[in-house]
């Protein structure tokens, strides 16, 4: 319980950080701009304007967030190292793990609360437009905000142990592969070389499929759905985050901070 | 009581080795040191830049592991997390979140260290009161100067009121004031009975601070002991005044006895070895001198100290 405690105390403060920074605002600034420039695009179109509506919104809410998860999150750990201001909080007695898991709550909450800002505007334009708005919608913005977690997991693993330029760059690249495994693997299942098919199936089973979290076009197309399309990815994800959080802890426990 | 029960902090044998950048050399920090504070001192580790003082006191701080070696901080070995409420640390050039008022941080690291909420805020109060930062408590640490981080630094060390404090070159940076306000708050610490280990190479605070201390040089503890026996340990010098001297018979003195002298015409001082004394008397009497007096000469920490880092050889306690 106490733990619990330590853990919330260094995640609030991670908060109070994170919203002081300048670069959140700018990109929840463009978030918001491009969910309201989808009105506009979508009165071009003579077709389907609520759906490119919301698809619009979807790609705005996903993009910056996942932005704002790497640029905010490749700094988490790195940043506390450099600046010492590590030092003191460790001499209490709080363990690297705490700490660790403290600094991932804080981000999260924060880029989740950024994200409920977006999803706010995007309900609103949604309302104002006539564009429907049914579970669908709730399903993909949950899994949106696991896609979050898997995101954030990622860049504070890469946090705990390399500089945040590596970090970003692995990060983003994690992210970009990730919502490619599944195409790769199922491209490299047709070919007729065994080696190509067991190395892209390998690449889908540890690279995280961020695809699965993908429910944008199910939602603004209203199609029908399976509770299991919603709750599988949901466990995948908090499978996927904990596996991340444990090697990063594992390695940070282990870090000399010079 | 038994020595080894007034042991709060135990070194033995630490062994610290790094490997700069991706090569399969090792650098050695700490080779093997040893050493012990007890209860209630003031404990003044000292060494020139790049000794090792900081890398023992991140060792100690659980913040760098020991490549070989065992270090225990009231019976606990220091890669424990628990008994930390026991201990308080303040780094070296410490550095806060600048976006958190004095009072916030202070709340921020009294939660980290347990303090129960009903206390939180009296000891909080208590604390700026105390470093007196009272009218600075709600300003953000971005508008605080040097001395003032130094004093919140020495504030959230103590916020959950531990055993043990450990300062890591508290007064670096500090102008004069800032440095007698540290001095102050150090000699109050002991006067509450804590144990303060402090990390140090300004010899004038240590001398005028410390119970005991520790020389380290390269890695390496070249003395351990009490000050009064480290300064009696060394060779005694003597002062002797003398009067009524030509400036051709100092000359002639400096010549005769390879001795040390200060001023000309009616007052002029020599500095000799203690076994000397007797031989100078004569030589100034014989000059026609007049001895005005004769004061045993007290070898200062920082003669002491340069000789033992020009010095190499290791000196016990």
């Amino acid at each position: 319980m106490k733990s619990l405690a330590r853990i919330w105390t260094i995640a609030m403060n991670t908060l109070r950080e994170a919203v002081r920074n300048k670069l959140l605002y700018a990109l929840l600034f463009f978030g918001v701009a491009v969910i309201l420039a989808g009105v506009v695009l979508s009165a071009l179109s003579y077709v389907e304007s609520e759906r490119i509506l919301q698809d619009f919104g979807f790609a705005a809410i996903r993009l910056f967030s996942v932005a704002i998860a790497i640029f905010v999150g490749v700094t988490l750990i790195h940043r506390e190292v450099e600046r010492r201001t590590v030092y003191a909080i460790l001499s209490k007695p709080l363990s690297r793990a705490e700490f660790l898991l403290g600094k991932y709550v804080g981000l999260l909450v924060t880029i989740w609360l950024q994200m409920a800002i977006m999803v706010v505007f995007f309900v609103a334009v949604s309302l104002v437009t006539g564009a429907p708005l049914d579970a669908g919608h709730a399903a993909a913005f949950a899994l949106i905000a696991a896609e979050l977690a898997v995101i954030v997991a990622v860049a504070t693993f890469f946090s705990a142990f390399t500089t945040p330029m590596l970090a970003s760059f692995f990060s983003i690249g994690i992210w970009a592969l990730g919502h490619m495994t599944r195409d790769l693997r199922d491209i490299g299942a047709s070919s007729i070389s065994e080696s190509v098919q067991s190395t892209t199936a390998l690449i889908h089973r540890v690279m995280p499929d961020l695809e699965s979290f993908n429910f944008a076009t199910e939602a603004a197309h209203g199609l029908a759905f399976a509770a299991s399309d919603v709750w599988l990815p949901l466990l995948y994800g908090v499978g996927y985050v904990s596996v991340l959080l444990v090697a990063a802890i594992g390695i940070f426990e282990r870090r000399d901070l010079r | 009581m038994q020595q080894h029960e007034r042991r709060i902090v135990r070194i033995e044998n630490i062994v610290k080795d790094f490997r700069p950048g991706f090569g399969l050399r090792v650098k050695r920090v700490l080779h093997g040191i040893s050493l012990d504070v007890n209860d209630g001192e003031i404990f003044g580790f000292v060494g020139p830049n790049g000794s090792g003082k900081t890398t023992t006191l991140k060792v100690l701080m659980g913040l760098i592991r020991a490549t070989s070696g065992e270090a225990t901080i009231l019976g606990h070995s220091v890669t424990e997390t628990a008994f930390r409420r026991e201990i308080g640390f303040l780094p070296e050039n410490p550095y806060f979140y600048s976006h958190l008022t004095g009072r916030e941080i202070l709340g921020f690291f009294a939660k980290l260290s347990g303090v129960t909420r009903g206390r939180r805020k009296a000891r909080i109060s208590e604390l700026l009161e105390w470093v007196g930062l009272d009218h600075a408590a709600d300003s953000r640490l971005e508008t605080y100067s040097k001395g003032m981080l130094q004093r919140l630094g020495i504030a959230q060390a103590l916020v959950h009121d531990p055993r043990v404090v450990f300062l890591d070159e508290p007064m670096s940076g500090l102008d004069p004031i800032g440095r007698v306000e540290i001095r102050d708050l150090v000699l109050r610490l002991r006067s509450e009975g804590k144990t303060v280990f402090m990390n140090t190479h300004i010899l004038h605070d240590v001398e005028m601070l410390c119970d005991r201390v520790a020389i380290i040089v390269e890695g390496r503890i070249r003395y351990q002991g009490v000050i009064e026996d480290l300064v009696g340990s060394g060779l005694h010098e003597v002062d002797i005044v003398a009067a009524n001297l030509s400036p051709e018979t100092v000359l002639e003195l400096e010549d005769r006895l390879a001795a040390k002298l200060r001023g000309v015409g009616e007052r002029v001082e020599i500095r000799v070895a203690e076994k000397e004394v007797n031989d100078t008397l004569r030589c100034v009497l014989a000059a026609g001198g007049e001895v005005v007096s004769v004061t045993r000469h007290r070898v200062s920490l920082e003669s002491f100290f340069l000789s033992t880092v020009e010095g190499g050889s290791e000196i016990g306690e």
